[in-house]
């Protein structure tokens, strides 16, 4: 890469790194410099925004999109019933060996000899930060100005892929069909722009896990409980500086 | 030296073949002699077994009627039972009461020619010789999917009045078959599981969703090989 065009790039800042990754960078770092100046160098570095190390989500004054598209799983409502899957599948016509949405399974330890079980709905976050626009060489993806979500144009996508593995949740897949990347575009397509209010897994959701609406409209639903006082928000992979717009809590 | 040689091969291995074939004709010859005469006539009938599932399940074996009794099928068709599936079930009255009127079973099972219908010793003969008391349950309606541990709750000293019929009915499916009405809604109101989950007696229905709610995942499991979901489900 040419070096000129490093350096007009604009410098992504180390706030958000968590302190791991620092240490392993000063670690390194150290190593090098110790090797020049004969191992007299003491450096040391503050942390002062590490956000990312206690999994917190990065505080935003103001949203930046309108209607700023988002999503809020109340994640312990979920069963694992994937009546949100089907939906989005009918929906946006995703072929058997791909998926725009899914339910993750895991275990929490309650106690010696018992356990529970967590589902988690996952799907594209719709990143304010989205590493896999950054990536894309032939701006087949991009983030749209008004709403904030993130679009594919299928006739620009080459199928390089390179998308979906800068994506930190795994929200892409490749559709042999029209040879190009597909996801999870919030239902834009078939219901939003249509005058639809939500997206077809919120329609299907029997439980009430997914809550879809306008992060900067104060009077919305996804507005109160992503600042409901008292209560746990989180969002998955924080430390990857994405800023998702797919929050995550329990009821 | 070498053509007689292999000329010699040939014919040992045709006397061989032969010999072998020979054997088997013998004993095909043999065999049916050897076959017992009752054997063959159970395999004319088959060996039906008719499950009754309405209006409970009972059971009742074709074959211990025809081949141990020696009953010719016009001992009980067409008079007693018309002889079609399901017609004494369609025709309404095929119960107890009818029975010990003479109607149906009831014109052998008396107490004279056969055991009656009536005593409590008699009524596992028919109802429960095969009704296994189901270890887990999984629900696939009204959502997919939710599991019950029937032992789980036997175990706790419960029994079988305890929830049948009033709040499940004793049949597999029972609950599955009204799927708009096996709702949470329903748990919240006291019914189904609810008479019990409702916070006081055990955790509420409302709370620990996926205590019970074992999803699609779950079911696939159990349903993928037995080992890898007991592996799981404790």
């Amino acid at each position: 890469m040419n070096v000129d065009e490093l350096e007009k790039m604009e410098n992504e800042g180390v706030e958000r790194l968590p302190s791991l990754e620092r240490r392993t960078f000063l670690r390194a770092g150290l190593a090098v410099t110790g090797l020049f100046m004969g191992g007299t160098v003491l450096s040391l570095t503050s942390a002062e925004k590490v956000l990312g190390a206690i999994g917190g989500q990065e505080t935003v004054a103001k949203y930046p999109y309108s209607p700023h598209y988002s999503m809020v799983m109340r994640q312990n409502l979920c069963v694992d019933c994937q009546l949100c899957m089907e939906a989005c599948v009918r929906t946006n016509h995703v072929p058997s060996y791909g998926y725009r949405t899914t339910i993750l399974e895991r275990y929490r330890k309650t106690g010696p000899s018992s356990q529970e079980r967590i589902f988690t709905p996952v799907l594209c976050n719709q990143c304010n930060r989205p590493p896999c626009v950054r990536v894309c060489p032939t701006v087949a993806t991009y983030k749209d100005k008004t709403t904030g979500i993130i679009m594919m144009d299928e006739k620009k996508c080459i199928g390089c892929k390179t998308c979906m593995a800068a994506c930190p949740y795994n929200a892409r897949y490749f559709n042999e069909e029209t040879r190009a990347v597909d996801k999870c575009n919030f239902c834009y397509d078939t219901r939003l722009s249509k005058g639809l209010k939500d997206t077809a897994c919120v329609e299907a959701c029997p439980a009430g896990v997914r809550v879809f609406g306008d992060l900067s409209d104060p009077a919305s639903e996804v507005y109160s409980l992503v600042h409901k006082p008292g209560t746990v928000v989180w969002v998955l992979r924080p430390e990857t500086g994405a800023l998702p717009n797919v929050f995550y809590m329990n009821a | 030296m070498k053509m007689a040689l292999k000329l010699a091969a040939v014919l040992g291995v045709a006397i061989v073949a032969g010999g072998f074939v020979l054997d088997r004709a013998a004993q095909a010859t043999a065999e049916p002699e050897k076959q017992p005469a009752e054997d063959k006539v159970l395999h004319a009938y088959g060996d039906t077994l008719i499950l009754k599932k309405e209006p409970v399940g009972g059971m009742f074996s074709h074959k211990s009627h025809v081949i141990e009794y020696e009953f010719s099928c016009d001992t009980c068709h067409p008079d007693l039972f018309e002889r079609k599936r399901g017609a004494a079930k369609a025709s309404g009255d095929y119960n107890h009461p009818s029975m010990e009127e003479g109607m149906y079973c009831g014109a052998c099972h008396d107490g004279d020619t056969a055991f009656d219908t009536v005593e409590e010793g008699n009524c596992i003969s028919c109802h429960g010789s095969d009704m296994v008391e189901p270890e887990t349950i999984v629900f696939v309606k009204p959502v997919k999917a939710v599991i019950f541990n029937h032992t789980e709750h036997t175990e706790m000293g419960f029994d079988c009045a305890s929830c049948h019929d009033e709040l499940f009915e004793m049949r597999v499916g029972a609950a599955e078959e009204k799927p708009e009405e096996f709702t949470m809604a329903a748990l919240y109101d006291g019914k189904y599981c609810g008479a019990c989950h409702n916070g006081d007696d055990a955790f509420a229905s409302d709370t620990l969703c996926t205590t019970c709610h074992i999803g699609v995942q779950g079911f696939e499991r159990i349903h993928g090989g037995e080992g890898k979901a007991a592996a799981e489900e404790h």
